[in-house]
């Protein structure tokens, strides 16, 4: 039997439902056992617009958004116009009939099913439409009602009881309405086997917040921002319940400045934001560099520059995230690649802020941040967490005595702690000596330029930043970052199976630059080139500075993540054409 | 009923005192024994400002504040932006968080969020606070944590070497005074108008709102005492002349009065009416203008966690179960 492998949209005016007939139907089917992954393409205005909501399903973890449509169901003409061309020959076309006229010159499956006069006529409740939209893509997947029945019970259009049973009623009305018209897709989405405990259903955002706190985050402060806000909310109900501070703030600024304060006393301190609020934080960054505190800057990409694209995906403020500072201000800059990461990579994150002593950059992006995804639940007994170094607890030693920023071996200094430690200091922007005093000296400024810079470098030694895949002996390598891990990886084991050699490597350490991996991938096979989501090439540009080497680029700025067959296509080409 | 967590569980992980218990109960009858003064609270670094610079009798005035409180050093955080007045958590024997400019409010919100049990003063000056910084004091003044902030306000730019602040008075009246202000305002003098910084705050809702002078070294030490006494965000409109740059010592010698004897500090009203009439009549009054005691952010997040937690709190494990 062929592996099970779906790709349905749902697409229409933005705020009618749609979204929500997705929503449902994801998390519906990932309860039931299989794995899904969510893409969602919408205006950033709240109301109007057209708006799509896509759900892959497959039986194995899936990697990227799907390709060309298996089912696409339209509410409307304009929706069927953006969208029909995307349908796989194969797949099928359901939409409204008396909302939009068909092109009967494509070949296609195309069904006619009257959502709004169903629901007007029969149903006779407006807000039941989305619901009788989800019985008919249940149906055509061959789910038996009462399977759809208990999922309807289950979703949000059971939990308010008074709705249930006009909602089952408008559930009732999809089937009666495929049945009488004998449409069946001969599909049958096996929906009997119940996810257990086991596995969660997450957004980046999600995994992101839960991995934060169980790294002991215990503060965050934030200004709403797309796509980034979904991470303040998750934390506004999550941090009452364990001890923890939510501060909304009046900018971004305040919000890191904040953060820097949190953690000056010891807190382990979060603030999340997307590239126009990255940009107002970059001077505080610069801050937390020079006296040495630990931070996490979790940056939500979106399409770029200025407001930009809200709503859109992009992999194009890796430049500001490595660089973004005056003088010089190393920090730490990490991506993660899959909702699951986002768990593990905010772990990693705090462990490398508090070891390190530093500003630590995550980059995640609006497709990683709000697709939902299953994965398996953390085992937080297996979670490392690390505490950052402080003086011994004697407190002997007297402020006049101590070095905040001692010269150690590995650069970083005990960091005392107010209310706790006797060896008080001020912590300053200005440059200074070991023993925090202000000191604008060669001898300080070069000392400590040193200790601010070698204290980070050995971050590359951490495990898990950097994976290679594929062929030993490949013809073609490609080099990806963060969330383009997926579709690479699915790429890759598509043209692996047709015989092309080919090998990818995958980067979640940034900055400072695993470089003996980044050489020893790019030394050994013949062409690489760099996949990424933004115009210039930013990583490329980066690596190729770095290492003095000619790098191919593989770039999209759609707004739209990779899809697999996107990277398929490129890697034949270079392989068949050169 | 939800037990309201203990102290420590709110301060964000922020860990206990190093001392080991018996270390702790030593160290505490030594605090008790310990009365500091002044000089406990002066740091080993010289003070950098100009000779007669007003910033010296405010960092006195808070050393005394400080030490007739018999505060520990390591309890106690000051946090500062970028001016001169930012130089003065150097200049104490105590925690000091020295940040970018115009930011030392939200950088001492966050001390005190993490740890309610600090003592958190804020300061810097008029263009750090109410210039580059001037978003965040109405923001401060709603959250009404327990923090005070000192402005010294001169009325210019000293660090920068004397360009008009939003305190410098409009027109030609400060240039006359100033040696360095022509550079800036050659032709009609300050074309901006004068914020009135204390009438700001009072409108923005402060719970206590206060002036004083440097010249008055007793009476600001009082002042910026009952400020660190209030319970909530306390705002010190400290005067503190730059005898460098913009010469105030004289005229505000002359124009500073008391408060009325009889003033009632609980007319938010009247003492909006009081900072507007200062203005016409050229005068500063210098006392308690208001105060009010509101709950704090503190105090209303205990609240939010006895309602949260029900019994205790949630493990991460308990967090993820809506995720299944």
């Amino acid at each position: 039997m062929d592996r099970l492998d779906l790709t349905i949209r749902i697409a229409g005016e933005n705020g009618e439902g749609v979204l929500t007939v997705g929503d449902v139907l994801a998390e519906a089917l990932a309860r039931s056992g299989l794995h899904i992954y969510t893409f969602k393409n919408l205006p950033a205005e709240i109301k109007g617009g057209a708006s799509m909501t896509q759900v892959r399903v497959q039986d194995t973890p899936v990697r990227s958004p799907g390709d060309a449509l298996d089912i696409l169901m339209v509410w409307n003409q304009e929706n069927y116009d953006i969208h029909v061309g995307e349908v796989k020959s194969t797949g099928v076309v359901i939409f409204d009939p008396d909302e939009c006229e068909a092109d009967e010159s494509l070949e296609l499956t195309q069904i006619g099913v009257p959502l709004q006069k169903i629901t007007k006529t029969v149903i006779k409740t407006m807000k039941s439409k989305n619901v009788l939209a989800f019985g008919v893509l249940t149906t055509c997947l061959g789910i038996p009602f009462e399977s759809a029945k208990q999922m309807v019970a289950e979703s949000r259009w059971g939990r308010r009881k008074e709705f249930l049973e006009s909602n089952i009623n408008a559930l009732k009305q999809a089937y009666i309405y495929v049945d009488d018209n004998d449409i069946d897709l001969g599909l049958r989405v096996p929906v009997n086997q119940r996810n257990g405990h086991a596995q969660l259903i997450m957004t980046g955002n999600d995994a992101l917040c839960m991995g934060a706190l169980a790294a002991g985050c215990r503060y965050y402060a934030g200004y709403p921002i797309t796509p980034a806000s979904d991470v303040m909310e998750t934390l506004a109900k999550a941090m009452p319940r364990v001890g923890g501070v939510l501060m909304q703030t009046e900018d971004e600024i305040a919000a890191i400045t904040a953060s820097i304060g949190a953690s000056f006393t010891g807190a382990k301190v979060m603030t999340a934001t997307a590239g126009p609020g990255l940009s107002l934080m970059v001077e505080a960054l610069g801050l937390a560099t020079m006296e040495e505190i630990p931070l996490v800057v979790v940056d939500v990409m979106r399409g770029g520059p200025s407001t930009g694209m809200p709503t859109k995906t992009e992999q194009s403020d890796l430049n500001l995230a490595i660089h973004g500072a005056h003088g010089e201000a190393p920090r730490i800059v990490i991506a993660a690649t899959n909702t699951e990461d986002c768990f593990y990579t905010a772990v990693k994150a705090f462990n490398l802020a508090e070891k390190y002593q530093t500003p630590v950059i995550l980059l995640s992006d609006q497709h990683l941040s709000q697709r939902a995804q299953v994965m398996s639940r953390p085992d937080l007994s297996q979670v490392e967490v690390v505490e950052r170094k402080q003086p011994d607890g004697n407190g002997s030693v007297s402020p006049q005595e101590f070095d905040r920023y001692e010269m150690t071996e590995d650069y970083i200094s005990p960091m005392p702690l107010p209310g706790r430690h006797g060896q008080h200091y001020v912590a300053t922007g200005l440059e200074h000596d070991e023993h925090a005093h202000i000191d604008y000296s060669p001898e300080a400024h070069i000392r400590m330029t040193e200790k601010r810079h070698q204290k980070i470098e050995s971050a590359v030694n951490e495990p898990g930043f950097v994976q290679r895949y594929g062929a030993e002996d490949a013809q073609l390598g490609l080099i990806g970052w963060g969330s383009s891990e997926g579709p690479i990886l699915e790429a890759l084991d598509r043209t692996l199976a047709k015989g092309y050699k080919v090998a990818a490597l995958i980067f979640k350490m940034l900055h400072p630059l695993p470089e003996k991996e980044a050489r020893a991938f790019i030394e050994s096979i013949p062409v690489v080139s760099v996949v990424e989501l933004n115009a210039s090439g930013q990583f490329a540009n980066y690596l190729q500075g770095r290492l003095a080497v000619s790098l191919q680029r593989f770039n999209i700025i759609t707004g739209l993540p990779f899809k697999a067959g996107d990277i398929e296509e490129y890697i034949e080409g270079v392989l068949q054409y050169g | 009923m939800a037990e309201v967590p203990a102290a420590d569980t709110a301060k964000t992980g922020a860990p206990e005192r190093a001392e080991e218990a018996g270390q702790a109960e030593q160290a505490n009858q030594t605090k008790q024994a310990t009365k500091r003064t002044l000089k406990d609270y002066r740091s080993e670094v010289k003070p950098t400002w100009c000779p007669g610079c007003g910033d010296f009798g405010v960092l006195a005035a808070l050393q005394r504040a400080l030490a007739e409180r018999n505060l520990d050093p390591r309890d106690v955080v000051i946090v500062s932006g970028i001016g001169c007045s930012g130089r003065l958590p150097e200049f104490v024997n105590a925690y000091g968080l020295h940040v970018v400019h115009g930011r030392a409010l939200p950088a001492a919100q966050g001390v005190k969020a993490a740890n309610p049990d600090l003592t958190v003063i804020a300061v810097g000056g008029d263009g750090d606070g109410f210039a580059i910084g001037g978003g965040h004091v109405p923001h401060a003044v709603r959250r009404n944590q327990d923090i005070t902030y000192i402005v010294m306000d001169n009325q210019v730019y000293g660090l920068t070497k004397g360009q008009p602040s939003p305190s410098t008075p409009t027109g030609m009246q400060a240039l006359r005074r100033s040696v360095s202000m022509p550079k800036m305002a050659p032709y009609e003098g300050v074309l901006e108008g004068q914020l009135n910084i204390l009438a700001m705050v009072i409108v923005y809702g402060c719970s206590f709102v206060a002036r004083t002078f440097s010249s008055q070294a007793t009476e600001m030490a009082k002042t910026i005492g009952l400020g660190l006494d209030h319970p909530g965000f306390a705002f010190v409109h400290a005067m503190s002349p730059c005898p460098t740059f913009y010469n105030t010592y004289d005229p505000w010698k002359e124009s500073f009065l008391p408060l009325p004897e009889d003033w009632d500090t609980g007319d938010r009203i009247k003492a909006i009416d009081k900072a507007m009439e200062e203005v016409g009549e050229g005068v500063f009054h210098s006392g308690v203008f208001f105060q009010e005691q509101y709950r704090t952010y503190t105090d209303k997040l205990q609240d939010v966690y006895a309602k949260a937690y029900g019994d205790e709190q949630a493990t991460i494990d308990a967090l993820m179960d809506q995720y299944a």
